[in-house]
């Protein structure tokens, strides 16, 4: 089908069907594939509906090939927030699957994971902006570490470092996560990064760098550069 | 936890001393110009490098501004390949060039009046074992955020409007950040101090009429600890006075429960 935009009222059933469904599970799903609900998006572009993502990053490439093939660049297509929104509505059974097939009961999350929002505190949430606006900037290579996860699952490598505009914006320093925290031949991140207790952890990493960027001219220095300065504690995870 | 420490003597260069417009095409933003830009002031190193950067969200671009000794403005600040460009704000640095440390700075520059207003604190929900809530201090520049325990049941609707809640937990956390403000960070001006977030709680705590000690730089020989700690102790009355209505729907609550 043609990509859509979901418009004000539709967002509305949307949040209603959602809420609804955490009480009801087998409430209908509203058609919400027409106005006033949805218009279409310009230009036309086809997504498929029933495509499966295994990962976030199957599903930020998917987008990306989608967009690319349409001449269309990422400043082109992340403003508009029903966008966003209408995807998560068409892939909202991957998004927020059936947990208990018995009662059709989902693992459902907060609003902000599927209806794309401005506010700055949960904008990077959303399951499908967020996995595409990493994945445009930081390229395949450097996104794995936000994207190795399935597409229904926001991990706290995505809560931790793309809530903060200084670290997510600057291609340094996410080559410096990825080079420290993300285990290529597993695919995964490595064990214990997000441990609160462990030296060098993800959080003592915000911590170290936020300290930085009102140091040291980040923006010119290389992942080297960077991994470089960091103090002892994180020595473990440079191997 | 996050200390906003100075060590490096960083200085602060004041929004009065900049001025920056956008420049657009058809209605739409494609570009700025910066108008002013003075800092002469802050006795700056002639050679050091001026930067002005634009961002949002995901959003970063740099754009070169020749020396503090001599501003020069490139021949195009182009906002095209940005996202959100009508969101943009704007960071102010001036570098050292043999080392890259920075020697001034000025950051969250908006040409507009934001469509989100920010608030000073923060509000979170995540897993907290059995704390019911606690202040982080990773926002931006070190600012607190209030973390409350995502495992209490309707806790986004009680951290809102339960009487209760309010007046257990506000208090205490207005109490927290300013100790943490005074005794761990420091605030090096009462009026300009170099940490934006300390600005904005000092200027909620004027809002809320109370009288300021004369220092409350405790790196300042003159400081005075318990003068600091009456400030924090009459801010957070203040902030119980203002907010009487919730005690007294409390208290009217706890007389109409049957013991």
């Amino acid at each position: 089908m043609n990509l859509r935009v979901m418009l004000p009222e539709g967002e509305q059933k949307f949040r209603e069907y959602i809420h609804n469904l955490k009480t009801n599970p087998l409430c209908q799903r509203p058609d919400l594939n027409s106005e006033p609900f949805s218009k279409g998006f310009s230009p036309v572009i086809s997504i498929d509906e029933t495509k499966h993502f295994n990962s976030k990053m199957e599903l930020a490439e998917y987008l990306q090939n989608c967009f690319a093939g349409a001449g269309l660049k990422r400043e082109d297509v992340l403003p508009p927030n029903g966008l966003w929104t209408w995807l998560a509505y068409v892939w909202f059974d991957q998004l927020a699957p059936i947990t208990n097939p018995a009662t059709a009961e989902r693992d459902i999350k907060e609003d902000a994971k599927y209806i794309c929002s401005s506010d700055y505190r949960d904008y990077y949430r959303h399951l499908v902006s967020g996995s595409y606006s990493i994945y445009s900037l930081h390229s395949a290579d450097n996104s794995n570490i936000f994207l190795y996860s399935p597409v229904n699952e926001h991990n706290d490598f995505i809560e931790q470092f793309a809530s903060r505009q200084f670290i997510i914006s600057h291609k340094n320093i996410v080559e410096a996560i990825h080079r420290l925290y993300f285990d290529s031949q597993r695919g995964q991140p490595k064990k214990g990064a997000q441990t609160r207790t462990k030296p060098g952890n993800i959080r003592r990493f915000v911590s170290v760098i936020q300290q930085f960027e009102l140091t040291y001219d980040i923006y010119t220095m290389s992942a080297e550069s960077i991994l470089n300065l960091l103090p002892p504690e994180f020595n473990d995870w440079k191997t | 936890m996050k200390r906003r420490l100075n060590y490096t003597g960083r200085k602060k260069i004041k929004r009065g001393n900049v001025s920056i417009n956008f420049i657009r095409q058809n209605g739409a933003v494609v570009a700025f110009e910066v108008n002013k830009l003075d800092l002469s002031e802050l006795l700056l190193p002639p050679e050091a490098r001026v930067y002005v950067e634009s961002y949002y969200r995901t959003e970063l671009k740099r754009f070169e501004f020749g020396t503090a000794g001599s501003i020069s403005h490139p021949s195009s600040c182009n906002l095209r390949g940005m996202a959100y460009p009508e969101n943009l704000k704007f960071r102010i640095l001036v570098v050292d060039q043999p080392t890259g440390k920075i020697l001034a700075r000025a950051d969250g520059i908006s040409l507009e009046e934001p469509a989100e207003k920010k608030p000073i604190l923060p509000v979170e929900f995540s897993g907290l074992e059995n704390e019911i809530w606690r202040v982080e201090y990773e926002g931006d520049e070190g600012s607190p955020v209030l973390i409350i325990n995502s495992r209490i049941p309707n806790v986004q609707n009680i951290a809102k409007q339960d009487a209760q809640f309010l007046i257990y937990v506000y208090p205490q956390v207005i109490r927290e950040v300013l100790t943490h403000m005074v005794f761990v960070d420091g605030v090096d001006s009462t009026t300009e101090p170099t940490t934006d977030w300390h600005g904005d709680w000092l200027k909620f705590v004027r809002l809320l009429g109370v009288k300021f000690p004369e220092r409350l730089n405790k790196n300042d020989e003159n400081f005075s600890k318990e003068d600091a700690l009456r400030w924090i102790n009459d801010s957070v009355s203040a902030f119980y006075n203002m907010h009487s209505n919730k005690f007294q729907e409390y208290i009217k609550k706890l007389e109409e429960t049957p013991l």
